[in-house]
């Protein structure tokens, strides 16, 4: 006798929702097994955040003009955002591929593929771990740079804030996937790899406002930047939480042609760079595991 | 539930395509920018140079029933682990077709969820900062145990692998044998219908290789499992088979029962010679010589280990020390024995005396 539709489709879910636990506990065991990785993790925040309000110190009241109307004047609450939502992108961009690298050579990704699940459970499991990272790196930052280093922060709209997070979490992520992918589709294998190489280190650090605003760059790299979801991103995360920011002002150059509000553009860009990439990025990575079948690349050791 | 046979292979074959060349290990690897220079010539022309391809696996038909213990032997490169991880969805073949638990070869994703595999590296891949017990429940959750059927599975496992008293010892602190047993321990949490056993007796003592080999011969097929099994040896596997499949240079060279493949060597005998160093003869083999496997012997003397499978009769003895002597080489040492399931399969050294 075969089992209904609906109830397989319930067990099927049950099974990824327990594999994706499995993951996290597994991950968060191994975090924590390492002693001085805790202290490790604070200091880093800190001195990521020190390092900025030094900086920081440098800009004079007459260089506030450069950070534009609409982030206000503060430049270490300006900062703190690009500093904790960079991190957090980083990590979500760079790490699919990284962990799949890692697991392919010390024979774990082995493991996975040889375990009766599917074979997208370990690119999205083993980013637990970022997330277990990421999301309170966030809070820890913000609070280092409000309680040590003056940055100013409302509160009114942080789950506007969260839900930004949110699609910028699932966008970089696709963004991630793809770079992932590439270690099979691409057998790039060792090295740097290009996806995340030109998002991350080139587009994303020069481009997408991380420490400076996007209105100190030529007006061709501004639309440049428009590409990524990191500039809305810190866009709309500077509107909402700084409180000398502005919600109407725009900055970026699509949202002076558009008729919506800048932060309604935000959340569109980021809605749309996600529907794209996430799916984007499984269907390559769904290929790239399938060519390695091909080639008899898929596992390292076996 | 599935019908058929467990696995069915037929005209199988796996060609690997050639990997990449490179300047890696050539006397031009020392001039550094002569190799930045060839890689961004590549990247301009976006072409790469490919070494030939090789093949794996030749025209393998296959079929396993249910329940059954098929023990695949070979030596090195014979094909083995690539017939292996075919019929375990890891592997697309380049020719032929087949079914692994009722499912085509294209399916892996629902062959994957029906297999369990252990090799020889598997334990590299285990997380060596979690204790044995935490890195079987690790794998038994993620495929959707709840956390109580996960505990029970994972102490039955450790139970039957003799690994109950390291069970909270971390991976690293294991002895490779432990290891071993444990990676095999992770295979039989599912219960899969098929087992994949990739020469799973590596390090282990011969207490625990015994034990290992009676839990494969008699629980795994009591719970409705079939396993493949695949060493190098032949008396391991001998020991736990229902039939055997021996593969040389990718392709079969035998597969029935120990018993049909030992019929099929009756009238046959291997003698085991040693001579001086020297050529191989120039002269063909006699007629009744069957198989001629030539191995330097290591060691000062310089002696030549000779391997031969000839038919027995009266003539056999005279006939073949002359023709070893052909090449001027002394003849130091003559044994004869019965030949075993080790003299069908050779490795790629072999004078194939047969049609030379």
């Amino acid at each position: 006798m075969t089992t209904p539709a609906p109830r397989r489709a319930v067990r099927a879910l049950w099974r990824q929702t327990a594999a994706f636990g499995a993951f996290t506990l597994r991950e968060y065991r191994i975090w924590q097994s390492y002693r001085v990785n805790q202290i490790m993790w604070l200091t880093n925040i800190f001195v990521t955040t020190l390092l900025f309000f030094l900086m920081g110190r440098m800009l004079t009241a007459s260089d506030a003009h450069l950070m534009g109307a609409a982030y206000g004047t503060n430049y270490m609450s300006f900062v703190v955002v690009g500093i904790a939502v960079n991190t957090f992108l980083f990590t979500n961009l760079a790490d699919p591929y990284t962990r799949i690298q890692r697991s392919y050579f010390n024979g774990t990704m082995d493991l996975f593929l040889l375990s009766p699940m599917s074979i997208y459970m370990p690119l999205v499991g083993l980013m637990t771990k970022s997330l277990l990272d990421d999301y309170p790196r966030l809070f820890i930052v913000g609070a280092f740079g409000m309680l040590l280093f003056g940055a100013q922060f409302r509160f009114q709209f942080s789950l506007a804030a969260l839900g930004i997070t949110v699609l910028l979490l699932a966008a970089a992520f696709g963004i991630g996937a793809i770079s992932a992918s590439s270690f099979y589709l691409l057998n790039i294998k060792r090295g740097t790899e290009p996806v995340r190489f030109i998002v991350q280190q080139l587009l994303a650090t020069l481009l997408a406002g991380t420490y400076y605003p996007i209105t100190v760059l030529p007006r061709p790299l501004q639309w440049v930047a428009c590409f990524i979801p990191h500039t809305y991103a810190f866009d709309a995360l500077r509107r909402l939480l700084d409180p000398g920011a502005h919600m109407a002002v725009p900055v970026l150059p699509v949202q002076r042609i558009l008729p919506w509000s800048p932060l309604t553009v935000d959340a569109v860009a980021l809605g749309l760079m996600t529907a794209i990439l996430l799916p984007l990025g499984f269907f390559l990575y769904g290929r790239g595991i399938e060519k390695a079948r091909r080639e008899g690349t898929l596992t390292r050791w076996q | 539930m599935e019908e058929g046979p467990a696995v069915s292979l037929q005209a199988v074959g796996k060609v690997y395509p050639g990997v990449e060349m490179s300047l890696r290990g050539t006397k031009l690897e020392t001039l550094g920018p002569v190799l930045w220079a060839r890689n961004a010539i590549r990247a301009a022309r976006l072409t790469i140079e490919h070494a030939p391809p090789v093949t794996a696996l030749v025209d393998v038909n296959l079929s396993v029933a249910r329940g059954e213990v098929l023990g695949v032997l070979g030596p090195n490169g014979s094909g083995k682990t690539t017939l292996i991880k075919i019929v375990a969805g890891l592997l697309r073949p380049s020719t032929g077709d087949g079914m692994v638990a009722g499912y085509p070869l294209t399916a892996s994703d629902a062959i994957r969820r029906r297999v369990s595999y252990v090799s020889t590296t598997g334990w590299m891949g285990l997380e060596w900062a979690l204790s044995a017990r935490d890195n079987l429940r690790f794998f038994a959750e993620l495929s959707g145990m709840s956390p109580a059927l996960a505990r029970r599975r994972t102490d039955e496992v450790l139970r039957a692998l003799d690994l109950e008293e390291d069970a909270f010892k971390l991976t690293s602190e294991l002895s490779n044998g432990m290891r071993q047993r444990l990676i095999m321990a992770r295979a039989l949490l599912w219960r899969t219908p098929l087992v994949l056993l990739d020469e799973p007796f590596v390090g282990l003592d011969p207490g625990h290789r015994q034990a290992l080999s009676d839990y494969i011969r008699r629980e795994l097929p009591a719970l409705g499992q079939t396993v493949v099994i695949s060493d190098h040896q032949a008396e391991v596997v001998e020991s736990v088979a229902d039939r055997v499949l021996i593969l040389e240079g990718g392709h079969v060279r035998a597969l029935g029962t120990v018993a049909d493949i030992m019929r099929s060597l009756a009238g046959l005998i291997v003698l085991e010679v040693v001579t001086e160093l020297s050529d191989t003869p120039t002269l063909l083999p006699p007629p009744l010589v069957h198989r001629v496997e030539r191995r330097l012997r290591p060691g000062p003397l310089g002696l030549v280990h000779w391997r031969l499978t000839v038919e027995q009769g009266p003539s056999t003895f005279s006939a073949v020390l002359a023709w070893l002597s052909s090449a001027g080489g002394r003849i130091v040492e003559v044994e004869e024995r019965r030949p075993g399931l080790q003299d069908v399969m050779a490795d790629s050294t072999v004078l194939a005396a047969e049609g030379a």
